[in-house]
């Protein structure tokens, strides 16, 4: 019975809310608790978007409200001056919003952090200053007069109905918030905020989904804008202004910004709350006690209250139970083989340098890596493998020499557009995305493979359904390809360091990559392990996956290799098949340091 | 001539509106460099001083002791604040720390506004409300006091950071905050060190200029953010194109408002911020690793 109620969290959660709001009216008559209840409802629409900006992007663009602004004038003016309906001035007001905020996405996220909340508040301050200066927003007296709302001529004559629609309105924005949530892009969100790096090995492009999370959520905020006018009946400059900014961050916070139903609820909060203190007679104490709870909620419990709602439902309904993983052995699962002419060359790195300040650590190597082939790349420590495999990877630039895959030059890419080529990778010291399960974990591995767009997904339209679906399945035969059958729903932070490896290679598999790029995949196993990595490793190459790896474990590189390239002090001593390159004067020389390592030097 | 004048009447009180501009963005930098947090709550500082101040004052406290007060109450305010908010999650992403330091920000607004009420306080000038005329411009003596306590301070400032053991030390964090670790810096102390005297500093301007421009509750915000254009324009590094800055912010919106508008005045300047960022951008790619360093992405 718990358990089934586990499953359907959602289903509960959206439950709950409609019995809450349709009961709100019946309980609280009276047209002022009837008012209250509006008003939170169109903060809480705005507190979405917010939540999806802050939780998910995190993004403190704190001058969002300014988009409150813009719905808001819209909504006004429209229907006091052209007599729109208000309705259409509502959805004109989302559309300007959203238009505006496009192209000033990209420029304003590449602000970071401080730099962003003090440039985006510059932004919503320049607004402020603008309605007071300008004459079609009525300057600082505002504009008065705005009807009731209504809906292509049909007005709601009482406050409970427009009560119910603004409350519809937040169940619309959480809809779409928990669409994205429970995505592909939902899921990007939570890798980029964990490492961008590691969200970009994967083939997640961390601009672009930031930009998406800033459209979207000044579509909401706008929409807030519109409902609190109707409201208000009124607009002007100081309506929506920096007091209101924070009323927004503080709702985020208190509710929970890693939750979508954080905005709903922190929203109501907040204003229950100020609603409350007004009561009391103490609405001095208001900005205290808020500003009080928001450090209190970051400094004790960053989830907030829907957060933690959360956690301790889950923990009553025992989801998150330590079952221990009955990992099955790799039972023969067959994944898609990769087409790609076996014996081509598909990487091909030549005369390529790197230099750190004096330090040159690749001076001019060079080495082709053939299709269906398991290349290992080896070294003392220090010797320059891992950043050659940066390199590859497109995390750091070169200094010179080129690098192509198939023939095209991969060296001015980033890692995300690197991966989208097809080429995978593992990372030594484990990157997993530690806010997912091991499934979502794997899941992410197929972005790049996925064709629904942002429009589909928020409307959760069949299409994104189908997606989802294929790429879940397919990820769990990744998962079972490298025998983790039975944890995929498991955080990936509760597993051993041994299957949180295996993932990893899961992840990148899960990317239908060409190529494989493993940096030193045995570091931290034990024997038994290794042995397993190694059968793992040959069942991948029996896939036609390309495998360039690095490695410290010789047996694994002698056992596994068809191919050797040996690095020493940034330069390439030795190239060739294993019993080759073991018998290289100079490859003895680097490894066990005789002479010969002076004279070469 | 007369342009001469009217280019001086607005220079002087830009440039006094500048020092506390000054201030702020040099507490920026010094919090910033140590920390590598940017605290939202710098301008509330400016505010209580001038409140507090002006309250004494105006409840019979002796000018000096009201001064002394108000800067000690910034300062201990300063280190409150680091201890209590910003310790407890210095491991948190960068965007909780800044979260935390507005909730702090909003705090200290509620504090103002409760214990001094919604009216904006006025105080006496310290040598009276008298004016001196200079380059042809009219200015109030109480600028006199704005200017030299500022001079003061920035000079205090930059003796500590360049002569004393502890502001070499504040300098040491803020070129590497791990070698200076290494090197038995105690990155704490230093940390709660510049909170105090970002505060106390902060607090004494408010303190000062009050007279001149009155205070309440809640003009600690727009102070943060023109403070916080100064300290931008150095790429929050720099002490001194800090103070540089701060004071040219008073200077431009005081021109803003003489020759476009006084409406304007305010969106000319956030708009001038809003282009230099833009047009700088990637440069603020790279942030500073703060007292916890994290994983360093490309």
């Amino acid at each position: 019975m718990k358990q089934s109620l586990a499953a359907h969290k959602t289903t509960i959660s959206v439950v709950a809310f409609i019995v809450l709001v349709a009961l709100y009216p019946l309980v609280f008559s009276g047209s002022y608790l009837v008012g209250i209840g509006i008003t939170a409802g169109a903060l809480a629409a705005g507190a979405v978007g917010f939540v999806l900006l802050l939780g998910y992007a995190h993004q403190l663009a704190v001058g969002q409200a300014g988009f409150c602004m813009v719905g808001g004038y819209s909504s006004a003016i429209l229907c006091v001056h052209y007599g729109w309906d208000p309705f259409l001035a509502l959805l004109f007001g989302v559309a300007l919003s959203m238009l505006v905020a496009y192209p000033i996405a990209a420029p304003i996220l590449k602000l970071r952090g401080y730099v962003l909340v003090m440039g985006s508040l510059a932004f919503q301050l320049i607004l402020v200053v603008a309605a007071f200066e300008l004459h079609f927003t009525g300057g600082a007296l505002g504009t008065y007069g705005v009807p009731r709302f209504a809906i292509l001529g049909w007005t709601m004559g009482s406050d409970w109905l427009y009560f119910y629609f603004v409350w519809a309105c937040v169940l619309v924005t959480i809809a779409i918030g928990l669409n994205i949530d429970r995505s592909r892009i939902g899921r990007a969100l939570k890798a980029i905020a964990v490492s961008e790096n590691t969200a970009g090995s994967v083939g997640i492009d961390t601009v672009r989904y930031k930009v998406q999370m800033f459209v979207i959520s000044a579509g909401m905020a706008s929409l807030s804008g519109s409902l609190f006018v109707h409201f208000l009946r009124a607009m002007d400059p100081t309506v929506f202004g920096f007091a209101f900014s924070l009323n927004l961050v503080i709702a985020v916070i208190i509710g929970g910004l890693m939750s979508i139903w954080g905005g709903a609820v922190g929203a109501t909060i907040v204003t229950a709350l100020r609603e409350g203190l007004r009561g009391l007679a103490l609405p001095m104490w208001e900005s205290v006690i808020m500003g009080g709870l928001t450090v209190f909620v970051l400094v004790v419990f960053q989830r907030g209250v829907a957060g933690n709602l959360s956690v301790w439902f889950d923990r009553w309904a025992g989801r998150q139970a330590k079952g221990a993983v009955s990992v099955v052995a790799p039972a023969g699962v067959e994944l898609p083989r990769v087409d790609i002419e076996q014996g081509a060359t598909v990487l091909e790195v030549k005369n390529v340098s790197r230099s750190f300040g004096s330090l040159r650590a690749v001076r001019d190597v060079s080495f082709t890596v053939e299709a269906g082939s398991i290349t290992a790349l080896i070294g003392p420590n220090g010797a320059g493998k891992t950043t050659l495999f940066n390199l590859i990877g497109g995390y750091q630039p070169l200094n010179e020499g080129a690098i192509s895959f198939v023939g095209k030059r991969i060296d001015e890419l980033i890692p995300n557009q690197i991966a989208e080529l097809g080429i995978g990778r593992t990372f030594q010291n484990l990157q997993l995305f530690d806010n997912m399960t091991v499934l979502e974990n794997v899941m992410c591995g197929r972005h790049r493979l996925h064709e629904t767009g942002i429009v589909s997904i928020s409307a959760n339209l069949a299409a994104a359904r189908k997606e989802e679906q294929e790429s879940r399945e397919a990820a769990l035969r990744c998962l079972e390809f490298v025998g983790l059958r039975g944890a995929e729903s498991l955080p990936a932070t509760e597993l051993s360091f041994g299957h949180m490896r295996l993932v990893e290679v899961a992840r990148a598999l899960a990317m239908r990559p060409s190529v494989l790029l493993m940096d030193e995949p045995a570091s931290g196993l034990n024997d038994t392990e290794t042995e397993q990595l190694a059968e793992l490793i040959l069942q991948i190459s029996a896939l036609g996956i390309t495998i360039l790896l690095v490695e410290h474990d010789m047996r694994l590189v002698m056992g596994l290799a068809d191919k050797v390239v040996v690095m020493h002090h940034g330069q390439k001593i030795a190239d060739g098949p294993p019993d080759q390159v073991r018998a290289d004067r100079d490859v003895i020389a680097a490894y066990l340091g005789t002479e010969a390592h002076e004279t070469a030097a | 001539m007369q342009e001469f004048q009217l280019l001086a009447q607005l220079v002087l009180p830009g440039l006094t509106t500048g020092c506390v501009y000054a201030l702020i963005a040099l507490g920026f930098v010094l919090c910033f460099n140590v920390s590598g947090v940017v605290n939202m709550a710098q301008g509330e500082y400016v505010m209580l001083g001038g409140v507090l101040g002006a309250w004494m004052v105006i409840v019979g406290v002796p000018l000096a002791v009201a001064l002394i007060a108000a800067t000690a109450a910034g300062a201990i305010l300063g280190i409150v604040q680091e201890r209590l908010t910003l310790a407890p999650v210095r491991r948190s992403p960068a965007f909780i720390q800044i979260t935390v330091t507005l909730g702090v920000a909003v705090i200290l607004r509620g504090i103002a506004l409760i214990i001094f009420g919604k009216d904006p306080l006025a105080m006496p000038g310290f040598s009276g409300d008298g004016g001196f005329a200079m380059l042809g411009a009219m200015l109030p003596v109480q600028a006199l006091w704005v200017w030299g306590t500022t001079a003061l301070m920035l000079l205090g400032i930059f003796w500590f950071l360049q002569y004393t053991d502890a502001g070499r030390a504040v300098r040491a964090c803020s070129i590497n905050l791990v070698a200076a670790r290494l090197m038995g810096v105690n990155a704490e102390r230093m940390t709660m060190m510049v909170f105090a005297l970002a505060g106390g500093t902060g607090a004494l301007a408010g303190a000062v200029i009050t007279p001149i421009v009155l205070d309440s509750w809640d003009a600690g915000f727009v102070c943060s953010l023109k403070g916080f254009i100064g300290a931008i324009l150095g790429g929050l590094r720099s002490p001194i194109i800090a103070v540089v800055g701060g004071l040219g912010v008073g200077i431009a919106e005081s021109l803003a408002a003489g020759y476009v508008s006084s409406g304007w005045k305010d969106a000319i300047v956030y708009g001038l911020l809003l282009a230099f960022l833009l047009i700088r951008g990637g440069v603020f790619l790279s942030g500073r690793v703060g007292l916890v360093a994290g994983t360093s992405d490309r």
